[in-house]
């Protein structure tokens, strides 16, 4: 057996575009293999073709050598295929035992459950895992529940696991557990595809794969190349990682927030007496693993949603509890990290988008009429000064991409914000030109006198932009940091819930 | 009032909220299958009104009420396709659907009802009758309640455990359960979620029809425009306040039955309020019963919403 | 092999194709239906057009049995482009109607000019507080829309039974009670158009509010606001939009609107408070508000087209046997396939070679 898998000529189109254009892979028994590429490089439609989500218009698969065709995950499943979806597919109200077995059994009408507990035992056994199989799942923190995901897969007797983008959403140090464990599974033989867009893992597989636009531009044994070199080849030209950025003093206090408490829906609490403040010239870095509170803490200060203790003033004003109107009108600016729910309206054009909480403003209107030229105009002058692809000003929101989104979003509160910019997770998603662009803009906004709040669970962002870099853990702020004096992995080690000045 | 005949009196409004309690505890089990499944099924009043037609028509064509009541159940499930079909097959909004069933079912069965009867007067059946248990039905007080009903209130009991046990204890019940909190997690193991919905959809709406059926059958002998009088409104109220659980919805639907046999024994005993305002208290109740309902931690978190592929 | 294809954009052409399939696969499958019954197929469908549109007298009552089915189709355009599921419609009829024969009794005897915009204000109060009601339920205790106006048609439909039955409004002096108001004096009916005995003024009001919902809806902030209510009311909250005073907004205008359909019936046909008259109007609302396309225009066609079914049902009665609820059969017939076609009109068709 030469390959554990081989993909030859895989071609898939959606709507006329080819998401996949005759891609040929492999992938070596006892191998990590890294899919490597921007988003919307073909990545995902890769591995869904090979677990069978999407049907290839053209190629073939074949599994230890052989030709299989696959039109459904049970034929992958059958072939020895496992996959790991970045956002987990797991049901919160089961249990862990009824996530794994839930289809799998294919007689009899009573559950059986014994069977599945002893087979499950062996594999955790195996890889020395503990997980408690009665517990429920929405019990479980985020890392434990990947396991969920991961056993999901063994189970079903995988011998080809694809993982996609698999730490996305752990702490430095529970990646580095899942890489432990990845290497522990490549010994007992199984062969793994990680998709990714990180080069800190590219660097620790054994083979990588570079997608650019649907297509293969290289693939490498990890130990002959460089970051660099991985960089260069994903984005097609040269990149620079350094961010320039002028130094400002800090000006007044834009925002000061003091002692902020909210509790969850089932009075949990999701921020625990939260106290800092930003000034003018300054931006403020949130760091932490996604669902540390970083989101709740935006929502509050946009005013969505009420905290139970605690005050936040703008400039001179207690604002506290005032709804997101109140707020918009005195000048904060609010990019949420969840664009297509929170920041657009799909099916509005761009237009629309570009007026969304200002429609009643009389800027934009004619007497009680909508004054659609005027929208018209201004759409026109911003789609080409925020550099948005898009045919024209009519075409509707949700037929762009994240980034042009994004861009949609960025235009809207840059032009009517004054004072306070709220942005969370502004990057998250997005191609590195773009990924630029909003970095420059943030970096302007700071020059012209913004106090800027940036939540990325991206280090190396926040390091480049923050001023100040003030790290999350379960809703508390375990510390506020300078990012010219301090380590990645001090800050990396305070996302993990140690506090500042406890770390040696 | 004497005493002997006040007991006379609440043992009969208890019989009768036994007897009340059969067609809403079939229909709201068939949509607690139909919900669990992830389809917010808004036509159960069409279901249940096309049950009670089926049923009127075969009883009244062949004489046999298990004929009538089968028709009833084949009814409820073609129902349940339509539905299946809109829902899951075209993964149209699921509310919209269900208004479309049940202004397509009050149509169709007022049309063929009315050719049916056309020029002659309404053929009637005679309904079911009680079956008394022997020995236990000659207990005082609980015998007539609970052991000398029709016989298909002691099968709509049975379909409490039944339906408790296929959803918890069943490997269907867990692919069930499934759909209605995350048909992904079937999609990725290779399971079609259409058709494990369609078939969800099905089987519920074939029991909301046989409740629709046994309204006809236990109750009238002739069927009526608007017969089922939101009573297919009163079951999903029900699977709210139920919290989406089978024992749950047994005490709601109960409450409901006990409600109606009340009303309908003060209005016979004549009590000095207008007779509609008895008529309407089920309503009233369903209202102030869901601005009550805080806790709604059963509500598949799927439901209602279209399944597709990303 | 042909599969379907989700569109990425909307093609005009196959969209107009794919309805005017539903329009074909609905009369098909109600000529069935008529099949079914035994009844000649081909004299019911004529005698159908001839009565709709065979003469002007058709077409005036073609007229008048759409105007309350629009209003009330313009009452769901409203609600459902919010995304608000009302089912309200029905009862808002009735109280449209109830709430204008108050408005009869408290203003009998004004001059016509405030007589008349008198008695339809008070119906469509009556519509808006039964929408304002469904709309606080909504808001304060998450009661689903749909529910809790299925609840209040209900009510509302017996609390007409008491009013006209043991109530205040009962016809007096009869024996037996017939569950109706006595007429209403005759300066109370809405004035005839162009001299005819049936075309009341009451049918304009459609046209009105039909051209009024049509420029709230496209070109005004509120109409904005309601479409992205519809759309996404996450990202309307999260930018401002007031989302509980939005529904209660909708939730009141669509209430105001049913209710005109019901006053508008009784000043103008019915002339006596009377259930039958008001039955099924509602319903009828909600399909021709949907087969509309939920847009005005699209409502008054499909309005238009129902009143001409219903008027035709009226002459077909006369000439044969055929039952008066083939209507609502044919419209939910139409209704599902202008569901399906709402569908298919998202899709295109591809030819795909066997793999």
């Amino acid at each position: 057996m030469s390959t554990a898998l081989r993909v030859e000529g895989l071609t898939k189109r959606f709507a006329g575009v080819a998401a996949n254009d005759d891609v040929d892979f492999d992938l070596r028994p006892g191998e990590i293999h890294c899919l490597f590429g921007e988003n919307g490089a073909g990545k995902s439609t890769l591995s869904s073709c090979i677990f069978g989500f999407y049907r290839p218009d053209k190629g073939q698969i074949f599994v230890r050598d052989q030709p299989v065709h696959i039109a459904s995950p049970i034929d992958a499943i059958r072939h020895g295929i496992g996959m790991v979806h970045q956002h987990f597919v797991l049901v919160p109200e089961f249990t862990v035992l009824e996530n794994i077995i839930v289809g799998t059994q294919r007689s009899g009408w009573r559950l059986n459950a014994a069977e599945a507990r002893q087979k499950l035992k062996a594999i955790c056994d195996g890889y020395g895992l503990d997980i408690d199989f009665d517990a429920y799942v929405w019990e479980l923190p985020v890392g434990r529940q990947q396991w969920v995901e991961i056993l999901k897969a063994l189970y079903l007797d995988a011998e080809i696991l694809i993982l996609d983008e698999p730490t996305a959403v752990l702490t430095p140090a529970e990646s580095r557990i899942l890489f432990n464990i990845m290497g522990k599974m490549c010994a007992r033989g199984l062969s793994i595809i990680l998709i990714t867009h990180k080069l800190i893992e590219v660097m620790q597989s054994n083979r990588v794969t570079v997608l650019r636009k649907g297509k293969v531009v290289a693939t490498l044994n990890t130990v002959e190349t460089s970051p660099d070199e991985l960089a260069r080849l994903m984005v097609g030209r040269a990149v620079s990682f350094t961010i320039t950025k002028p130094e400002l003093k800090p000006g007044e206090t834009v925002v000061a927030v003091k002692g902020l408490t909210a509790h969850g829906h089932w009075g949990e609490a999701v921020l625990k007496d939260v106290s800092f403040s930003v000034a003018r010239h300054e931006i403020l870095g949130i760091a932490g693993v996604a669902g540390n509170g970083q989101k709740e803490l935006f929502e509050v200060l946009c005013g969505v949603r009420k905290a139970q203790a605690g005050s936040i003033w703008l400039m001179d004003e207690e604002i506290a509890g005032l709804t997101p109107r109140c707020l918009m009108d005195r000048g904060v600016g609010h990019i949420p990290d969840d664009r297509f729910r929170e920041g657009l309206v799909s099916e509005f054009n761009v237009a629309e988008n570009l007026v969304l909480g200002w429609q009643r403003s009389a800027k934009y209107r004619s007497g009680p009429l909508i004054n659609s030229k005027a929208i018209a105009k201004l759409s026109r002058d911003m789609i080409a000064e925020y550099q948005i692809a898009t045919r024209d000003e009519k075409v509707a929101a949700g037929k762009l991409s994240g980034g042009n989104a994004q861009k949609i979003i960025i235009a809207r509160e840059f032009r009517h914000a004054a004072g306070l910019m709220l942005a969370n997770q502004p990057t998250r998603g997005l191609d590195v030109g773009v990924i630029e662009y909003v970095q420059s803009q943030l970096l302007r906004k700071r020059t012209e006198g913004f106090a800027v709040i940036l939540a990325s669970e991206e280090l190396s962002d926040l390091f480049g932009l923050a001023d100040r870099i003030a790290v999350m853990f379960k809703g508390e702020i375990m510390g506020i940091v300078d990012p010219r004096n301090t380590t990645i992995t001090e800050v990396g080690a305070m996302m993990a819930g140690r506090r500042q000045g406890t770390i040696q | 009032m004497n005493q002997l005949f006040q007991e006379a009196i609440i043992v009969s409004i208890l019989a009768a909220t036994m007897r009340t309690m059969t067609p809403l505890l079939f229909s709201a089990m068939g949509e607690l299958i139909t919900q669990r499944a992830g389809i917010w099924n808004m036509g159960v009043e069409g279901t249940m009104l096309t049950g009670s037609f089926a049923a009127y028509i075969a009883a009244t064509t062949t004489g046999s009420l298990w004929l009538a009541v089968l028709a009833a159940i084949v009814a409820g499930a073609l129902m349940g396709a339509i539905i299946a079909f809109m829902t899951a097959t075209l993964r149209v909004d699921h509310f919209i659907a269900g208004l479309g069933l049940n202004l397509l079912a009050g149509g169709l069965t007022l049309y063929w009802f009315q050719s049916y009867i056309q020029g002659r007067a309404q053929p009637t059946f005679s309904g079911f009758q009680d079956v008394a248990i022997p020995l236990l039905s000659d207990i005082s007080v609980i015998g007539p309640i609970l052991f000398s009903q029709r016989a298909l209130t002691y099968v709509a009991l049975l379909t409490v455990p039944l339906v408790w046990f296929l959803l918890y204890r069943s490997r269907y019940g867990l692919e069930l359960r499934c759909l209605g909190e995350n048909p992904k997690a079937l999609d990725v193991k290779g399971l079609s979620v259409t058709a494990r919905q369609f078939a969800a959809v099905m089987i519920g709406s074939a029991l909301t029809g046989l409740g629709g059926g046994f309204l006809m059958l236990g109750f009238s002998d002739r069927f009526l425009a608007d017969f089922t009088a939101g009573r297919g409104w009163i079951v999903i109220v029900a699977l709210i306040a139920g919290n989406w659980k089978p024992k749950g919805v047994l005490v709601t639907v109960i409450a409901f039955a006990f409600l109606e046999a009340l009303a309908t024994h003060l209005q016979v005993l004549g009590a000095p309020v207008p007779h509609q305002l008895l008529l309407a208290l089920p309503y009233l109740a369903s209202i102030g019963l869901l601005m009550g309902v805080r806790f709604r931690s059963g509500q598949p978190t799927r439901l209602g919403i279209p399944y597709k592929r990303e | 092999m042909i599969r379907f294809e989700p569109r990425t954009e909307r093609d005009g052409l196959w969209t107009a194709a794919s309805f005017a399939m539903a329009v074909v696969a609905g009369l098909a499958v109600s000529a069935l239906l008529l099949a079914s019954t035994g009844a000649d197929v081909g004299q019911v469908f004529a005698a159908l057009v001839q009565g709709a549109a065979g003469s002007p007298k058709a077409l005036a009552t073609t007229l008048v049995k759409a105007t309350p089915i629009i209003l009330a189709g313009l009452a769901t355009v409203i609600a459902f482009r919010a995304q608000l599921w009302s089912i309200g419609q029905e009862g808002q009829v009735f109280a449209g109607a109830m709430g204008g024969y108050l408005g009869g009794q408290v203003l009998a005897g004004m001059p016509p000019l405030l007589f008349f915009p008198g008695v339809l204000a008070f119906g469509m109060a009556a519509g808006m507080a039964l929408g304002w009601l469904a709309a606080q339920l909504r808001n304060r205790f998450g009661v689903n829309e749909i529910i809790s106006t299925v609840m209040l048609n209900y009510l509302v439909i017996y609390l007409l039974s008491w009013l006209l039955q043991g109530g205040p409004w009962g016809e007096n002096g009869a024996t037996i009670s017939y569950q109706q108001s006595p007429m209403l004096p005759e300066e109370a009916f809405l004035p005839a158009l162009f001299g005819s005995n049936r075309l009341h003024a009451g049918v304009l009001l459609p046209f009105l509010a039909a051209a009024l919902c049509a420029v709230v809806i496209s070109r005004t902030p509120l109409g904005y606001e309601i479409r992205g209510l519809g759309y996404n009311p996450e990202a309307l909250r999260h930018k401002g939009v007031n989302i509980a005073r939005t529904v209660t907004i909708v939730m009141m205008a669509s209430g105001a609107l049913a209710a005109l359909a019901g006053a508008t019936e009784l000043f103008g046909v019915a002339h006596r408070l009377r259930a039958d008259n008001l039955i099924g109007l509602g319903y009828a609302g909600i399909i021709v508000g949907m087969i509309g396309g939920l847009r005005p225009l699209g409502t008054v066609v499909a309005g238009l087209f129902f009143g001409g079914l219903a008027s035709g049902a009226v002459y077909m009665r006369v000439l044969g046997d055929v039952p008066a609820s083939l209507v609502p059969a044919i419209q939910g017939i139409t209704l599902f396939f202008f569901l399906c076609a709402g569908v298919l009109a998202r899709y295109r068709v591809v030819r795909v070679a066997f793999q």
